[in-house]
């Protein structure tokens, strides 16, 4: 009996095996063909006879059935499937001529019904590239995510993110890596930072420093008024915390250079410079402390024309298709310029961007893409920067004539061209030096420079220390004794000038720049020579590949170069990553980073900025910041990020976190982590006070009824000196380290004073691995046992212990869930299995510091290979409490050896601790 | 002996409380390096920094290298010259230059509103450098 129907079988054609009940002799009557298990051969009841109408009736029926089950084509597939695989060709459903002709009528016919829907056709691509087309698709694609003036150069190298309202290049897409780390330890490497955000204030000094000093705190050292700083001959770094709330509460990490102070003017200048995450927590502070709310209406042109962009845009194209003299009209040379000002990524385009204060007079300024900053890493940096920019040659001209322009207006004040001069001097001697971390740490230099697009090489070449034949000579005087003829005296002038520069930087007057003027910098930004006049001036000059010259009057530009010091913590690498920052106007990024690549430097993107930071050990900004906003947004992101990473694996091929006693891959509980150890350092501390009353003077000393609040970084410089003494092993070594600056050695007393101090803070420390491994993110930090610590002392390069793998209580639960999924899926039985991913603890963790075998006291915030130490690197946070109850455990010769295990991993590893102040 | 630079011997005078500033020591200057320069440390292993002068010299690209070494690296500095000449059983010669080398510190105050100026200062460190060359050329350039 056939029940089953034929695949295409029409619904009005039905054969059932009842289809002749009431002719139940015309079944018995079909004939039936092979072998039947039942009738053992054929039906025992043969017909007797067959009415052939009946009989031809019903074969006609199931024929015609057939007939249109083949006929008609199915909906579902293509002609081609009624083909043998052997005859089936690529791309048959595209092209129709590939079938076989038969079916081609029928394919032609499926492909007219199929017709999609009309796609809007594309402009031509002339069309798409003609120029004013172009910007307005640039403008469209940057509305959401900005694009940084160099973006076009960046996103044909780079892989390109969107981060905090920009474009911005991640790593590039050839492989570099290496190269990349090599260029910043021996060449240069180049950086654009534009994305920074400027904050600019201005006001009488007394009362700025007044509000500011709200926002930090002397403790964790140089503050908005340390002296040099305040002078404008340095750059400053600190970390800013909301009006005067110092240990809590912390906001990020600033850099702030003030202008040097101007003659007859009691009025100062200050640039904040800030993460974009971190920009607008600033501003609102900053607004609080200066009284500064009133927002000023925009009275910018340039700052209104975003808004406005596209209406003009149209109709001026509009206007200018049917005429043909689009090039020689003059408003289309400046409208590039200022169609590339766009706002920026961390604020609407309609909101305000200057606040005043009639009370204390202060100003506040948003200049955030109104700057651009490159930067330069590596101790050649300054070398390219010699060879790429020339200090801006004076222009002859009548003293009757006047100019529109800012320098030739400039080149009739006989002071300010003195100034020039010492200028291009100090910039001249920048030469004779070898390695940018030779001089002063945030020394800053203004100078004023030719366009440097006029001199642009032919080749790319490498840019090399200038001073070759200087240093020649200088060896032979070592070498060989006694001056070689004729060179004697070149030497002699150099040196001074250089150990002047390398002892005293940059003398205050010289730091005096035009850069900080707001109409000279719109002014160069508008009279920009476009790159099209330039062309043509290349293609007049005699010789090609030559200077450009005579310097158009357009073509000066002032330009502010900021000392970045490289490590500085700490003996070992000291001077790495040391380097440059080069700050310019707006709309002439791209004048300056061609020049500047075609000198030979590396170009890396965010990924390289945060492995110089890990070099450099230094703090990068939103990541090692976990107790500021922009910190906890930052691991918001981070966790969705690597969830979703995760996620995309099969679940087979997932660690199971869970088996491997980690609790937290994703994300670090900093919070529950401080207040765990919160806990379990005063139960130790009641202990005591009930084995002995000598430590009972030191308890109320805290107030131990303060609840529990937001953990912190600590960043006292005087607790963190402490804490980086009694982490080193007191060997020989140690202890000469140790007499710079001698504090009280670590006693039970001492310690917990200063654990009842820091109660809930975390402590950020560089840790070095002792033998192999590579440490990665998230990794847990552990305190070794006496039998670890046993381990060690008996083989150097000891490999550590090993964790006792975990069970899976939730694999079982996950399981189940799915299956009532299934069958019927209740509200809250879903809520419940959404939240389960395999391998990963649900929500309420249970205690994170004694979940494995030894106790945890951190993670890692970033780990990685070291290429400059040789071995794994990895930053991270301990907690203080934590860190000192294990030092006091310690041996002395062991003191501030931690384990460390990778989220993946059941294996700890030794590694050393490093707090460096 | 070399070029005596004459320090500033009235900024050596400085007074500093070890309490009120943090001291930082600049590295060295750097000098350039020719192929067959070696700049002995303490930190890099004895054994290594002799066999990379002994690879340099019987490469053949050189027919002289100098080792310089700073301060407390002087020591190995002259180890490293006399156990390259006892083992090239007399084919090579030393010849040794000492010269005084400047270097600088900084000191951070602690406080740094109220101490004004972080200052440098100078001071000097012996060093020498050590020519080994093969015997019968004369030594180019000289």
């Amino acid at each position: 009996m056939r029940e089953k129907k034929l695949r295409n079988q029409p619904s009005n054609v039905q054969y059932s095996s009842t289809h002749s009940v009431d002719n139940s002799d015309a079944r018995q009557g079909g004939w039936v063909r092979g072998h039947h298990r039942d009738a053992g051969g054929y039906a025992k009841e043969m017909p007797k006879f067959i009415t052939g109408g009946t009989f031809a009736r019903a074969r006609a029926a199931e024929v015609n059935a057939m007939l249109k089950a083949v006929n008609k084509t199915p909906g579902s597939s293509y002609v081609f499937a009624a083909l043998p695989k052997h005859m089936r060709r690529r791309a048959m459903s595209h092209n129709t001529k590939r079938l076989p002709r038969r079916l081609r009528d029928v394919a032609n016919r499926m492909a007219a019904t199929k017709k999609k829907k009309e796609q809007a056709k594309n402009k031509s691509r002339k069309a798409r590239r003609r120029h004013g087309n172009l910007l307005l698709e640039f403008n469209r694609r940057q509305r959401k995510n900005i694009w940084l003036e160099t973006h076009i150069w960046h996103a044909k190298r780079f892989h390109m993110v969107k981060k905090w309202g920009y474009c911005l290049g991640d790593r590039p897409t050839n492989k570099c890596y290496r190269p990349c780390y090599r260029a910043m330890s021996n060449h240069c490497l180049l950086q654009d930072l534009s994305y920074y955000c400027c904050i600019e204030l201005h006001g009488e000094e007394d009362k700025l420093l007044a509000a500011l000093s709200q926002l930090t705190s002397k403790d964790t050292g140089p503050t908005f008024a340390s002296a040099v700083c305040l002078s404008g001959c340095r750059q400053g770094s600190l970390t800013v915390y909301k009006a005067g709330q110092y240990p809590s509460h912390p906001l990020g990490l600033v850099t702030f250079l003030w202008r040097p102070r101007t003659q007859g003017s009691a009025l100062r200048q200050l640039w904040i410079w800030a993460h974009p995450t971190l920009k607008q927590d600033l501003l609102a502070e900053l607004q609080a402390v200066c009284l500064c709310s009133e927002a000023v209406a925009m009275v910018t042109p340039v700052e209104a024309h975003p808004t406005t962009e596209p209406e003009p845009e149209k109709s001026s194209e509009a206007k200018l298709v049917p005429g043909k003299k689009r090039k020689r009209n003059h408003k289309d040379s400046s409208e590039p310029s200022a169609k590339k000002i766009l706002g920026d990524g961390t604020r609407s385009t309609t909101s305000p961007v200057t606040w005043k204060s009639s009370l204390t007079g202060i100003i506040i300024n948003d200049l955030t893409m109104e700057l651009v900053r490159f930067r330069l890493i590596g101790p050649q940096s300054h070398s390219v920067l010699t060879d790429t920019l020339e200090a801006a040659t004076r222009c002859e001209q009548q003293p009757t004539h006047t100019s529109s322009l800012w320098w030739p207006e400039l080149c009739k004040d006989e002071s300010r061209m003195k100034l020039h001069q010492q200028q291009a001097d100090l910039f001249h001697t920048l030469k004779s030096i070898f390695s940018s971390s030779e001089l002063t740490a945030g020394t800053v230099l203004s100078l004023t420079v030719d366009d440097p697009r006029l001199n642009l090489p032919t080749k790319k070449v490498q840019a090399l220390p200038f001073l070759r034949l200087f240093h020649r000579v200088h060896i032979w005087f070592c070498v060989l004794g006694g001056p070689l003829p004729g060179h004697a005296d070149v030497p002699e002038v150099c040196e001074e000038k250089r150990r002047e520069l390398t002892l005293r930087g940059v003398p205050e007057h010289c730091c005096q720049s035009f850069l900080w003027d707001q109409s000279v910098r719109n002014s160069v930004t508008d009279n920009k020579i476009p790159e099209q006049t330039l062309n043509r001036m290349r293609r007049e000059v005699l010789v090609p590949g030559s200077r450009l010259s005579p310097t158009p009057l357009q073509g000066r530009v002032p330009i502010l170069l900021v000392h970045q010091p490289g490590k500085q913590l700490g003996t070992e690498r000291t001077g790495w990553g040391a380097g440059w920052d080069l700050l310019l106007p707006k709309g002439w990024g791209m004048a300056f980073w061609v020049p500047l690549v075609y000198r030979g430097v590396r170009v890396g993107g965010l990924n390289m900025s945060l492995k110089h930071n890990q070099n450099k050990a230094t703090p990068h900004f939103p990541h090692d910041y976990p107790d500021c906003p922009a910190g906890v947004r930052f691991q918001d992101e981070q966790e969705a990020e690597l969830l979703n990473k995760l996620k995309r694996r099969p679940p087979a091929k997932r660690p199971n976190y869970i088996k491997l006693g980690c609790l937290a891959p994703l994300r670090c509980p900093w919070q529950q982590l401080a207040e765990e150890w919160e806990l379990i350092s005063r139960d130790l501390r009641e202990e005591k006070t009930h084995d002995g009353p000598v430590e009972q003077q030191v308890s109320p000393l805290g107030g131990a009824t303060v609840k529990p609040q937001h953990f912190t970084v600590l960043r006292s410089r005087s607790s963190l000196r402490l804490l980086s003494c009694w982490c080193r092993p007191s060997s020989s070594k140690g202890q000469r380290l140790r007499g710079v600056g001698e504090s009280s050695p670590l006693s039970h007393s001492a310690a917990s004073a200063l654990v009842e101090a820091h109660r809930m803070s975390v402590v950020w420390v560089r840790l070095s691995l002792l033998s192999k491994g590579k440490p990665e993110l998230h990794a847990m930090l552990c305190a070794p046992t006496a039998e670890d610590l046993r381990l060690l002392a008996k083989e150097q390069r000891a490999n550590g212990p090993q964790e006792p793998p975990h069970k899976d209580h939730f694999k079982s639960r996950i399981g189940r869930s799915k299956k009532s999924q299934k069958t019927a899926s209740p509200a809250n039985d879903t809520s419940q299995s959404s939240d389960l991913v395999i391998g990963l603890w649900p929500d309420p963790l249970p205690s994170v510091s004694s979940h494995c075998s030894r106790v945890m006291l951190g993670w890692v915030t970033q780990g990685d290979f070291s290429l400059s130490a040789g071995c794994g690197e990895a930053l991270g946070f301990i907690t203080v409490s934590g860190l000192i109850h294990t030092l006091i455990k310690q041996p002395v010769e062991h003191r501030g050896t931690l384990l460390l295990r990778n989220p993946a991993s059941l294996h700890y590893r030794f590694i050393k601790v490093n707090i460096e102040v | 002996m070399t070029d005596p630079r004459n320090p500033d011997s009235a900024s050596q005078a400085i007074e500093m409380d070890p309490v009120e500033y943090t001291l930082r020591k600049r590295l060295p200057r750097k000098l350039p390096k020719r192929r067959n320069d070696v700049y002995v440390n303490m930190k890099t292993d004895f054994r290594a920094q002799l066999a990379r002068c002994q690879k340099l010299l019987e490469g053949g690209a050189h027919r002289e290298i100098c080792v310089h070494g700073l301060g407390l690296a002087i020591n190995r500095a002259i180890n490293i010259a006399l156990q390259l000449q006892a083992s090239s059983q007399g084919a090579l010669q030393l010849a040794a230059n000492t010269s005084t080398v400047e270097l600088v510190d900084d000191l951070e105050p602690e406080d740094p509103d109220e101490a004004g100026e972080p200052m440098t200062r100078t001071r000097n460190n012996s060093a020498i450098h050590i020519k080994v060359f093969t015997e019968f050329p004369t030594p180019a350039k000289g």
